[in-house]
């Protein structure tokens, strides 16, 4: 049943400010219908966003996303909110700048602030060696059309004063590539901005109801059992990444996947510091650092690099990524942390998503979405809702079926090889 | 899950031991044991390296929901060279 709400806008907020009962919650609470024309499961991003292109593109009328916990409780809660497309492998990053795009647009195509900010992506190098493996990459991005501007040192302090080069650095950064474009967007925002827009079109979000098996009849899947009883469905897409793993195992289904921890923290809040987002390596360790709005330096890592579901953060990774940020930026060495927390990652055995059909020709597989999850959402929603729709993968996704393996076609970012713990 | 049993060097720090992979499960060639795995949330068979210790190549049961350490015995019949790699990172 459509749902109309209010539409945002400044006149709204103004007629918010005098009326006592303007704000109304985002989305119903529904309870499940007997039959679906498509179930999704998991209400994340990736599933948000499917179920919302289902619904728009594809004139679904009868749509359902079950979710196992609260929406927006996994990994759409819990990385570090970068958005970029500064890859390397064509697959890559033709996908992620269709998603970067859909990034800069999605505040207005979903009415609904998700605090798109264009503070750059700033990639930076401790050698001359580096600066060529950073140019390799940045001519990449730019025969692909997507902006990539190599910064020598003069650059290099000009677009990110904080890396002051008088200060006693552990190692001398001598440049870095940017992307102007990339940036950060509100997460939690884009969950609940396209569960609004989803309810809104009709879709039935139904929380706290745990998919515990997969309904067959001749071959067919037929919809699921949950634990608030079985839901008829002539299409079923699992969208459950940091659980596809899971998913392989209730279907039978060997998957190129393996579950790990990616851990995040926050700092207590300073005054504004980190105007990009700043990705360094160095050595054996790597941070990336943002600032929030509040204040706070978002930072992440490498992998915990254990096979893990306890979403328990490993501590000594803790202590590498500080030591990591400092080394970055000595004038941070003093101010403490406030908060970190632990998502369980799809590592897949190349690095790269996994959007295809599983096991059975009306189930499909929106997962194995290793690092690159949070930034990847508008674009895995449209073309996962194209694949779900007219039963082929668009173009843009079309690499990210699950035969590659057996037939060679790896999209191997790193040339890591097929090790899920070292993508 | 912050210790660890070395068959030499007993009860240590899971910091000085280097995960190195997950041992195929999936029944088949070459391409189910490369490319393949059967999620078992509640055992994993993988390889580790006491790496900051003795350097013991080790064979180490675990479940991954609870994180408890099940089993650890010694690996015999791998060349040291065969190092845990780095880990994964966001390129």
């Amino acid at each position: 049943m459509p749902n109309p709400r209010p539409r945002y806008s400044a006149a709204a907020l103004l007629r918010a400010r005098f009326s006592r009962n303007y704000w109304k919650p985002l989305w119903r609470r529904a309870r499940p219908q007997p039959q679906y024309d498509v179930v999704v499961v998991g209400a994340g991003g990736h599933g948000l966003a499917t179920a919302y292109h289902l619904a728009r593109d594809h004139g679904y009328k009868r749509i359902a996303i079950v979710e196992k916990n609260i929406l927006g409780y996994g990994n759409v809660a819990r990385n570090t909110t970068i958005v970029r497309s500064n890859y390397l492998c064509p697959e890559n990053h033709y996908f992620y700048e269709d998603s970067l795009r859909r990034y800069e647009a999605l505040s207005r195509t979903l009415n609904y602030n998700v605090m798109y900010s264009p503070r750059g992506v700033l990639d930076l190098a401790n050698s001359d060696d580096e600066m060529v493996v950073l140019a390799r990459r940045g001519n990449a991005m730019r025969l692909a059309g997507i902006d990539a501007e190599l910064l020598d040192r003069r650059g290099l302090l000009r677009f990110a004063p904080e890396l002051d080069p008088t200060l006693p650095r552990r190692y001398e950064i001598v440049g870095g590539l940017v992307q102007r474009r990339g940036g950060t967007v509100r997460h939690d925002a884009v969950a609940w901005g396209y569960a609004r827009a989803a309810a809104a079109l009709g879709v039935d979000i139904i929380e706290r109801c745990e998919v515990t098996g997969l309904s067959v009849a001749a071959g067919v899947a037929t919809g699921v059992e949950t634990t608030l009883g079985p839901i008829g469905a002539e299409r079923i897409v699992f969208a459950v990444a940091g659980h596809t793993g899971a998913i392989g195992s209730m279907l039978g289904i060997p998957l190129p996947v393996e579950t790990h921890l990616l851990q995040a923290m926050v700092s207590e809040p300073i005054k504004p510091l980190v105007g990009s987002v700043l990705i360094y390596m160095y050595g054996h360790a790597e941070v990336y650092i943002t600032q929030s709005d509040r204040g706070g330096l978002v930072m992440g890592g490498a992998l915990d690099g254990i096979p893990s579901y306890t979403r328990e953060p490993v501590w000594h990774r803790l202590e590498e990524v500080v030591q990591s940020a400092v080394a970055l930026l000595p004038q941070v060495a003093g101010i403490r942390i406030l908060r970190h927390w632990a998502g369980t990652n799809d590592q897949t055995m190349d690095g790269s998503p996994l959007l295809d059909r599983l096991g059975y020709d009306n189930v499909f597989l929106n997962g194995g979405w290793c690092y690159g999850g949070f930034k990847a959402i508008p674009a895995s929603g449209a073309a996962c809702a194209q694949l779900v729709a007219t039963g082929s993968a668009p173009d843009l996704i079309r690499a990210f079926r699950l035969s590659r393996f057996a037939t060679g076609h790896v999209v191997d970012e790193k040339g890591a090889g097929p090790f899920p713990v070292r993508q | 899950m912050s210790l660890f049993t070395c068959p030499f060097c007993g009860l240590r720090n899971l910091e000085e031991f280097a995960f190195h992979k997950t041992l195929p499960n999936v029944p088949g060639g070459v391409f189910e044991a490369t490319f393949l795995r059967r999620d078992t949330p509640e055992s994993s068979e993988e390889h580790w390296q006491h790496r900051y210790g003795c350097r013991a190549w080790l064979r180490v049961s675990r479940n991954p929901s609870s994180g408890d350490v099940l089993e650890v015995e010694l690996l015999t019949g791998m060349a040291a060279s065969d190092g845990p790699a780095g880990r994964g990172s966001a390129r």
